[in-house]
């Protein structure tokens, strides 16, 4: 919306830019690409540039991108994307191995960190800016603008009116601008006329709304930078504080250093998870609960909180969620020589939800004389199904671990960094042991004098997602500020209005009124101008003057008081009380009175209603 | 990142670009996510950052039980050059650079060089059997809660495991390795700092 543009004189030939006013994007200078194309006479290297950037800018493209910007993340959430199940797209993998790789050279399991996506936003982001940023600068210069000076001929433009007055031009002018001003428009005198404007909201809306729009792009950004997210399994009766070595997968943000976490420290005391009993949801997870400990700083205070599924814990402005949960049973380790070579929980990952049948590896590089390694299943509610084990519900009721015992080389004194939840069993051979379910306290006591494991009991785990998004709530602000902008911007319409008074050469003043609005779809300037009209009219009767003063000057027009007309049509749109300002009816000075008030009608009279009671400076 | 470390950054990103290849292990923490496919590890990027003098960070005050149940502080070790270890025993590159501590360790042992290991994420059974693998008589703090990394969160933060600092006698980080030790690189690093102290 470049404001009133029109130079003053357009006359009622209208607001020629209306469209070019609709939308935030497109504007004369950044919308169309440049006349001369590439099929037009030769460009240079900056005509080029010239064009291209033109064309990044220009609303259509915008369009395109952001088009893209949506198409481009529905692969995203149709399939399994690494950040957030790599489990899944392990799973697409094994049973999709050619469509995989293509998808996967596609970055489609990565969608949000793939280059193509990243060229969709750094395009748009682009393209936006180089929009919205002239534009603002523009529109912060238009909201500043003193209203311009009044046309020669007011009669031209879409609303006039005219009548004669006994007032000197001056003093006449100066009664205008007093009722113009006290309707709170802007007013700029010249020699001769008064040029009011009224709707600087409409700019200032405007303005709004492509600042709050760099605010969102910007706070985007903020989190793109700034954010980080990260995971971490924690077992019941263990802690962690947020820094990058505690952590199972970190995704910093751009400028984002392992100094800049915040140094909180969480505690998980218990878990509880409770599951319905029965009907046909039986197994099915009613209730998840944590209790935890954590402060903000090392030493700070230490709170209590209780973390749920949606509920998460806010700490320094990072939150943390609870994602998933599971079983860690324990173990003992005694190697050949006695040592104990292990004692502690282990996470086992669930495989099934409706039993949390969950798989782990325990390994034992330590053990002497051959490192020990250690696979199998943890069953919640073992029960035997025709020889086989399996859980039959996820609350532990009858919490038995199976394990398949091996011995040699776990791949673990050099080499790549493993998986603690697999085992690398190139280097190992299987023990020769009758598998067997151990309940909590039992052990297998490994041939050749290699040791004895202990199935000691069980703890619950919890995974937690750590997510900190500096641009989050000026993101949330920017939105609302956008929608704020664009709110004001449709409802607030800029309108001016003019006033010109001569000395007539029989003697008197002739006063002539102009007005003109910018996009009024929704009507409403017409009676506002016709009650402007009549209020400046009455301003300029001598007080001694009776009723309807001298007849309207030229327009053959014979009724009293000032005659207004719209663009049109000459009558208002509304068949509404004031009758239409036809040659015999009365003028709108009228609207259901006898005549025009009293003289000395201040700026507070309430005199005719106005139509728009928002609209403001 | 305390700011001085800019150009330091630039030497990890640097070395990281040039290990990356050769060390597509750059996984330090062998832990992984609770719903992972077992794959995937937070990437340290490997690599010696070595603070200038000027702009040597000054170690935090460290305090803590060793796996042995013993108390300790840094601090006592004012005048020492100390190298500090963070690592687990589930850990395979902290595994493999475990030899060249120990031997570093002894070798060093007369120069008053002390050594201090910083176990992360591990049970003290486990971290006791490593150290008699590794035949390692340097005391290891017990770091179940991260404090000891989170005290040095505003110096040299331990981006990975393991990490090895050094730290000369009057109590500045000389120096910060990302990844596995080398035998010949952190004697060095350490002779350096030794020689510095006069």
């Amino acid at each position: 919306m470049t404001g009133l543009r029109l130079p003053p004189d357009a006359g009622p030939q209208a607001p020629a830019d209306e469209l070019a006013g609709q939308d935030g994007f497109t504007d004369p200078e950044h919308g169309a690409p440049a006349a001369r194309g590439p099929g037009g006479p030769r460009l240079g290297v900056t005509g080029w540039l010239r064009w291209g950037w033109r064309q990044l800018t220009s609303m259509r493209t915008a369009l395109v991108l952001l088009f893209l910007l949506a198409a481009g993340s529905v692969p995203g959430s149709v399939l399994p994307q690494e950040g957030t199940n790599p489990a899944g797209v392990d799973q697409y993998y094994a049973s999709h191995p050619f469509v995989a790789q293509i998808l996967g050279r596609l970055s489609l399991f990565n969608v949000f960190g793939a280059p193509w996506f990243a060229a969709i936003y750094l395009l748009l982001f682009a393209s936006l800016l180089g929009c919205v940023l002239p534009r603002t600068l523009r529109l912060a210069g238009s909201a500043r603008q003193p209203p311009p000076k009044a046309p020669r001929n007011l009669s031209r433009l879409p609303f006039a009116a005219s009548y004669t007055t006994a007032l000197a031009p001056e003093a006449a002018l100066q009664a205008a601008a007093q009722v113009l001003s006290g309707k709170r428009f802007r007013v700029r005198a010249g020699p001769g006329w008064v040029a009011a404007e009224k709707g600087y909201l409409r700019e200032a809306g405007n303005l709004l709304f492509h600042i709050a729009l760099l605010g969102c792009l910007v706070s985007i950004g903020l989190g793109g930078l700034f954010g980080y997210k990260a995971d971490r399994l924690l077992v019941a009766g263990t802690s962690f504080s947020d820094t990058v070595t505690a952590l199972d997968e970190f995704h910093p943000g751009r400028l984002v250093s392992p100094a800049d976490l915040q140094p909180f420290t969480v505690a998980l005391d218990n878990f509880s998870a409770s599951y319905v009993t029965s009907g046909p949801l039986t197994g099915q997870p009613a209730a998840f609960n944590a209790a935890i400990r954590y402060s903000a700083t090392p030493q700070g205070p230490v709170h209590r909180y209780t973390l749920a599924v949606n509920h998460p814990l806010v700490v320094d402005g990072v939150r943390v969620f609870l994602i998933g949960h599971g079983y860690a049973p324990t173990f003992r380790v005694t190697d050949g020589t006695g040592h104990v070579v292990f004692a502690g929980a282990v996470p086992f990952i669930p495989v099934e939800t409706s039993g949390l049948t969950s798989e782990g590896a325990i390994k034992v590089p330590d053990a002497d004389p051959e490192q020990l390694g250690f696979v199998g299943l943890f069953l919640p509610t073992a029960v035997d199904v025709g020889g086989r084990l399996e859980s039959a519900f996820p609350a532990p009721l009858r919490p038995m671990v199976s394990l398949i015992s091996y011995a040699g080389n776990l791949g673990m004194n050099s080499g790549p960094p493993q998986s603690v939840y697999s085992l690398n069993t190139a280097g190992l051979h299987r023990l020769p042991i009758a598998p067997q379910a151990l309940a909590p306290g039992q052990s297998i006591k490994l041939p050749n004098g290699l040791g004895t494991l202990t199935y000691t009991g069980y703890q619950q785990w919890i995974s937690l997602a750590i997510t900190y998004d500096p641009g989050q709530l000026p993101a949330l602000t920017s939105g609302i500020a956008v929608l704020a902008g664009l709110l004001l911007s449709f409802l607030v319409r800029r309108r001016r209005v003019f006033v010109r008074a001569e000395a007539a050469p029989s003697g008197g003043t002739v006063v002539s009124l102009g007005g003109l609005t910018r996009s009024d779809a929704a009507g409403g300037f017409e009676d506002e101008f016709s009650g402007l009209a009549a209020e400046i009219s009455a301003q300029h009767r001598p007080p001694d003057t009776g009723p309807p003063g001298p007849g309207p000057s030229g327009r053959g027009r014979s009724g009293p008081g000032p005659s207004a007309r719209g663009p049109s049509d000459p009558g208002p749109r509304d068949p509404g009380p004031p009758p239409g300002p036809g040659p015999s009816g009365p003028g709108p000075p009228g609207r259901g009175r006898s005549g025009p008030g009293p003289p000395g009608r201040g700026p507070s009279d309430p005199g005719p209603p106005d139509p728009h009671p928002s609209d403001g400076e | 990142m305390s700011r001085p470390l800019s150009s330091a950054r630039l030497v990890i990103g640097a070395a990281a670009l040039v290990l990356s290849a050769a060390a597509c292990s750059a996984g330090a923490t062998a832990q992984d996510t609770a719903v992972g496919n077992g794959s995937s590890f937070v990437p340290g990027s490997y690599g010696t950052t070595v603070f200038q003098p000027g702009a040597r960070p000054q170690a935090p005050q460290v305090s803590g039980t060793t796996l042995s149940g013993g108390a300790f502080r840094l601090s006592a070790d004012r005048g020492s050059v100390v190298v500090m270890n963070f690592w687990g025993s589930w850990c395979t590159p902290c595994r493999e650079e475990a030899p060249v501590l120990g031997s570093l360790a002894r070798r060093f042992a007369p120069d008053r060089v002390r050594f201090l290991g910083v176990d992360i994420r591990d049970d003290p059974a486990s971290a006791e059997a490593f150290m008699r693998t590794y035949r390692i008589s340097y005391p290891s703090l017990n770091d179940p809660n991260d404090q000891i990394a989170l005290d040095f969160r505003s110096t040299a933060p331990p981006a990975g495991i393991p990490t090895t600092l050094v730290i000369d006698g009057s109590g500045q980080i000389t120096a910060r390795v990302i990844g596995p030790v080398s035998f010949d690189g952190l004697k060095a690093l350490i002779m350096q700092a030794s020689a510095e102290r006069t």
